[in-house]
């Protein structure tokens, strides 16, 4: 049988939001679907410990995750949200500043080319992330995060600054790459054809929605 | 030694004409604040007649009483300004700005008093006027530290976001943000210092000079309120938003601005 890594129970958000009982099993890919408003970015923040659910309880590897001390819980649940931040700087240099923020080295020049090729960069380090375009800072963002090689990788809307092809070769290389190290994978996608083609375990919420 | 020229009443009202000049100027380049400039000179007047009434009625008849009245109203009012300027932050920080401006105020101000000129904390004449400078100063510091605070917040969203999802400490994350605020609120003293006495004769050292006071005595009163002055803001900016950020996140955290 297949390990679950994230397991909710009569989870809800603010009376607003209640979702089914929902399981995310490990080393797959796990795809979020459904409609806007239904709570998916909600979930993936629950998950990380960003907002507590305001009733029902999430476990994680077994464990209630109220338990969990959250900083630790963010640096193997790592969250690649939709609103990318990048510093005014190289390329080089925002690997450089992450890394600094989670007191460790900065990861070699090989390295850094390596996880930007995972994402289909290949601008000189040297490059100045300010004058990019919106898809390529999001790709930008995503080698950072995954640089960290966390247990869990959870990418929200990863593909909504970019063209189809891009967006799927992104996907293709990052879920062949988490699969490579057994790195969890969630996906919140609107992209039907990214869903058919990559998942693994499909989760669609907002159909048992209580608000309809 | 008494050279002072007291102002009569008559001549005294020939320096509102001077107000003309500046209708004049606003009426030609068409800045409509004519009304903001008559309020702001009225006020001004009612309030220091007040204030000169009161402050004329303590010296008569001083009190321990009398002082703390009036160090408290000033700390009220400072502290409501700056409250008002930053309504949307939560209670425990309103309550770090108020400790820190109160005790920050009155550990300079009783330093300056009771050590550096050698008074009891209760004379009214120092301890009023000073505390007016150094509190009213301290006021303007955490005014523009919590300005920048908010701001690098509001602007910095994504950045926090990111940063909380990779792992970092909410601290690691808003230290900066409070270092930088603290830099901001402390440079215009500092920078005043800097050009004091070549570009300006400062406002205290100015009144001691005309009552007559020997320049000597007035420049080291002029020094040293400076650097009371620059404790003070330090000290109140520092302590606001040290103890403030806390109240941004809770133990899960979470960052709540």
């Amino acid at each position: 049988m297949d390990k679950v890594v994230f397991e909710t129970k009569d989870l809800s958000f603010r009376d607003t939001i209640h979702y089914q009982d929902i399981r995310i099993v490990k080393n797959k890919v796990n795809f979020i679907v459904g409609s806007s408003g239904t709570g998916k970015s909600t979930l993936l923040r629950m998950f990380n410990g960003t907002l507590s659910p305001s009733g029902g309880e999430i476990f994680y590897a077994g464990d209630n995750l109220l338990e969990k001390d959250t900083i630790e819980l963010r640096k193997e649940v790592s969250l690649i949200s939709q609103s990318v931040y990048l510093f005014d700087s190289s390329i080089r240099d925002n690997f450089i500043q992450f890394y600094e923020y989670r007191g460790l080295a900065s990861p070699t020049d090989e390295m850094m080319l390596e996880f930007l090729k995972l994402s289909q960069i290949d601008f000189p380090l040297d490059k100045d992330c300010t004058t990019m375009s919106g898809g390529e800072r999001q790709r930008v963002y995503i080698a950072i995060f995954l640089s960290f090689l966390p247990k869990v990788i959870m990418l929200d809307e990863p593909t909504s600054a970019l063209d189809k092809d891009n967006g799927y070769n992104v996907i293709q290389n990052v879920v062949s790459f988490c699969k490579e190290k057994e790195i969890t994978v969630i996906i919140i996608s609107h992209d039907n054809s990214l869903t058919e083609a990559f998942g693994e375990n499909i989760i669609r919420i907002g159909g048992m929605n209580n608000n309809g | 030694m008494d050279n002072i020229i007291k102002i009569n009443i008559f001549q005294f009202s020939l320096i509102y004409l001077l107000l003309i000049i500046i209708l004049l100027i606003m009426k030609h380049t068409k800045i409509n604040q004519t009304r903001l400039l008559l309020v702001a000179s009225l006020r001004m007047t009612v309030q220091l007649i007040l204030a000169g009434l009161i402050l004329t009625y303590i010296f008569k008849n001083p009190h321990p009483v009398f002082v703390i009245i009036y160090l408290l109203a000033m700390i009220s009012f400072s502290v409501h300004r700056v409250l008002s300027k930053n309504k949307d932050i939560n209670k425990k920080f309103k309550l770090s700005i108020t400790l820190s401006l109160a005790f920050s105020g009155l550990f300079v101000l009783g330093y300056f008093v009771m050590a550096v000129v050698g008074e009891s904390f209760f004379n009214p004449q120092y301890t009023i006027p000073l505390a007016g400078m150094i509190i009213g100063n301290s006021m303007t510091g955490v005014t523009l530290g919590m300005k920048t605070f908010t701001e690098n917040l509001k602007n910095q969203r994504n950045k926090i976001e990111a940063l909380l999802n990779l792992g970092v400490t909410p601290r690691k994350i808003l230290l900066p943000m409070v270092n930088n605020a603290l830099e901001t609120a402390l440079l215009p003293t500092m920078n005043n210092m800097l050009g004091m006495g070549i570009i300006s004769l400062p406002g205290m050292m100015t009144g001691q000079i005309l009552s007559g006071t020997a320049p000597t005595t007035a420049i080291m009163y002029q020094i040293a309120i400076m650097i009371a002055i620059c404790t003070a803001v330090c000290l109140t900016v520092f302590c606001s938003l040290t103890l403030g950020y806390k109240t941004l996140y809770n133990n899960r955290n979470q960052i709540e601005i």
